[in-house]
């Protein structure tokens, strides 16, 4: 997304390198306030429970958003399905620990490793073919778990879903009455996630993915693996999908079919990296934090007008208008007033 | 009767209440093979027209006193004319190539086209009356419902129709240029926006038709789109994406495949080796039974 700025930087190095570092700065700094902001809202007076849910939902969302960025923002993959990888994150977290005792920290590697293996899977049976295919590909392993999980009650609760065996305040089982400690917690998946983009942009792999994704021919002529680096990239993102999916499960303490695999779910992964702007490492943290806002706005004007579903309306329209009007989303917007203005 | 006959004369049934189905299946999915085969759009929202259609059904019959099957022209024209606006506002950007973007406008679209129908419709399940509905015919020795004998009637002969009219007429052939070479065709004097709007039109008045088909045995609601749109989907690739035959033979492809696992393993996971089979299909076969092999 920095295309002209590294034209200009072909033809007049030094005049490139200074602006770019001084946006890094501003970036620096500006994601240091953030942080610092999150981190301190829990001490302060005026903040209730309830302000802090809204606020893990969001970097929990983020994180999410961050994860689908990396196989459709980067790699131009269209997965319609990542719900799929937060469930089995979810479900392998609370099956593990609720009929055996397994905590979280061992049970988020069990869902890694199952989501890793279907996305090995879907990704070896429909990579190879064009776009579409991966996406239909990636409805029906959703639909499929769907039918699967709610059809195997004894493992997984079916319709009603699965409740977490709540043992009170315990860091070794990630429970907490209070919505705090998934304040931090959710801090550390944005910031980790954040890097693991950024290195991902900078990275060999980024560069073929990006190749990939502008054009598979001409990557494939320059001596990419189309095949390969698509795989990586789904199955990086698969697994950060199920990871973050164990955050959900601890601070919601409770998934069902329709929550995990079903498709508002699945946009509401999609909708932080549109929002903010696909591609970029900014784009889900602040798409995240604008599609909270506008859900929770929305959700307390629905019940206010006693009309359901407006949410579902408002996330519709924001899809079509983000796709039509600003397909680079927010940070998109900024970009292009940066360079206009100058 | 021998023992075998006996035993097997559920899965007979099975097979036969399959391909019933699996002809309306092909009837939601023909629409959506036209759009994907003239202008390589995706309409994830195809389903939600095809809700609406059943809506058709549901006010013709409830308020109106109109036999479903009678309201079919008017099902036909409503979902059209709201296709072609559809296609002036959003799709007309998307032609020629399937792209997250598009895909995701008409997510997007199909939503909204969710949320309006709860607002105006409310999400309680809604049914249509048809003279049909009820009444059981016995066929040697297997019971078949007429309403779903009629609509695979009127599946098979729409499925005819657009053949036709994609092979036989002057609009059918704009189309298919247009389909293949839109440069070219706009130099020989077609004009692609229009020929593309029409065609987007008839596969939304096809969903329109395909609703109204569908509410005089299944009820609606809403979400109806979201249900239906995976089997469409599978029909389509199953059958060829781009193909019109193809995707209604897919769709009794797909119907025999549900009835058959609904009969003989569990019906709460009818669907499942529908979807392991597009999973196959695509890895194996992408140009389905009838597309092109450049598919």
């Amino acid at each position: 997304m920095d295309a002209p700025a590294t034209e200009r930087g072909a033809s007049d190095p030094a005049a490139e390198r200074s602006p770019r570092r001084d946006r890094e700065r501003r970036a620096f700094i500006y994601g240091f306030v953030a942080i610092a902001v999150v981190a301190a809202l829990p001490t302060l007076p005026f903040v209730n429970d309830y302000l802090l849910a809204v606020v893990v939902r969001a970097l929990i969302f983020i994180a999410l958003g961050q994860a689908w960025n990396v196989v459709a923002g980067i790699g131009g993959l269209l997965s319609l399905g990542h719900g799929a990888f937060l469930g089995l994150g979810c479900y392998a977290t609370g099956i593990l620990f609720n009929d055996y005792g397994l905590p979280p920290w061992l049970g988020v590697w069990v869902g890694a490793l199952l989501s890793l293996a279907v996305a090995l899977v879907m990704g070896t049976m429909t990579l190879r073919m064009r776009g579409v295919f991966f996406a239909l590909a990636t409805i029906a392993v959703s639909l499929a778990l769907d039918q699967l999980a709610r059809h195997y009650v004894d493992l997984t609760g079916g319709d009603n879903g699965l409740a977490l065996k709540f043992l009170g305040d315990s860091l070794w089982f990630m429970q907490s009455r209070t919505p705090t400690p998934f304040v931090y917690a959710g801090l550390v998946f944005v910031i980790a996630y954040y890097w693991i983009t950024r290195w991902v942009l900078g990275s060999r792999l980024g560069l073929q993915m990006r190749a990939v994704r502008d054009d598979e021919v001409a990557a494939a002529a320059a001596g990419v693996g189309v095949f390969r680096t698509k795989l990586l990239g789904l199955l990086l993102s698969a697994v950060m999908t199920s990871v973050a999916g164990t955050l959900y499960m601890q601070s919601y303490q409770a998934i069902d079919p329709e929550t995990a695999f079903g498709l508002s779910q699945a946009i509401q992964l999609q909708l932080p990296a549109l929002i903010g702007g696909l591609g970029t490492a900014w784009g889900p943290i602040v798409g995240g934090a604008v599609m909270i806002f506008l859900s929770e706005a929305t959700n307390w004007g629905s019940t206010k007008l006693g009309v359901a579903g407006i949410d579902i309306l408002v996330y519709g329209l924001l899809l079509l208008a983000v796709v039509m009007y600003a397909p680079k989303g927010i940070m998109g917007l900024f970009a292009a007033r940066a360079r206009g203005g100058r | 009767m021998s023992g075998l006959e006996t035993a097997m004369l559920p899965v007979m049934q099975a097979v036969l209440s399959g391909i019933l189905v699996g002809g309306v299946y092909g009837l939601l999915s023909i629409g959506l093979s036209l759009a994907f085969g003239v202008m390589r759009i995706v309409n994830f929202a195809h389903g939600d027209m095809v809700m609406y259609g059943m809506y058709v059904g549901v006010v013709g019959s409830t308020i109106l006193g109109i036999d479903p099957f009678l309201a079919l022209p008017a099902s036909f024209l409503l979902m059209a004319v709201l296709g072609a606006l559809q296609y002036r506002v959003v799709f007309r950007r998307f032609v020629g190539h399937t792209t997250l973007n598009q895909l995701l406008a008409a997510i997007g679209l199909g939503l909204a086209l969710q949320m309006v129908a709860q607002l105006i419709f409310g999400v309680d399940a809604r049914s249509a009356h048809s003279i049909f509905a009820g009444k059981y015919d016995l066929i040697g020795p297997f019971f078949l419902a007429r309403a779903q004998i009629v609509a695979f009637g009127v599946a098979g002969v729409a499925t005819i129709l657009v053949e036709l009219l994609l092979r036989k007429t002057q609009w059918g052939k704009a189309v298919r240029a247009v389909a293949d070479n839109i440069e070219a065709a706009e130099i020989v004097g077609l004009k692609s926006q229009t020929i593309n709007l029409t065609a987007f039109a008839l596969s939304c008045g096809l969903a329109g038709i395909a609703g109204t088909v569908l509410v005089t045995y299944y009820p609606t609601d809403p979400t109806k789109g979201f249900t239906l749109m995976p089997i469409a989907l599978i029909a389509t690739t199953i059958g060829g994406l781009g193909s019109i035959g193809g995707a209604f033979l897919g769709g009794i492809f797909c119907g025999v495949i549900q009835q058959t696992t609904a009969m003989l393993w569990n019906s709460a996971l009818q669907d499942v080796p529908l979807y392991v089979l597009l999973l196959v299909f695509i890895a194996f076969r992408p140009m389905g039974f009838f597309g092109r092999r450049s598919e």
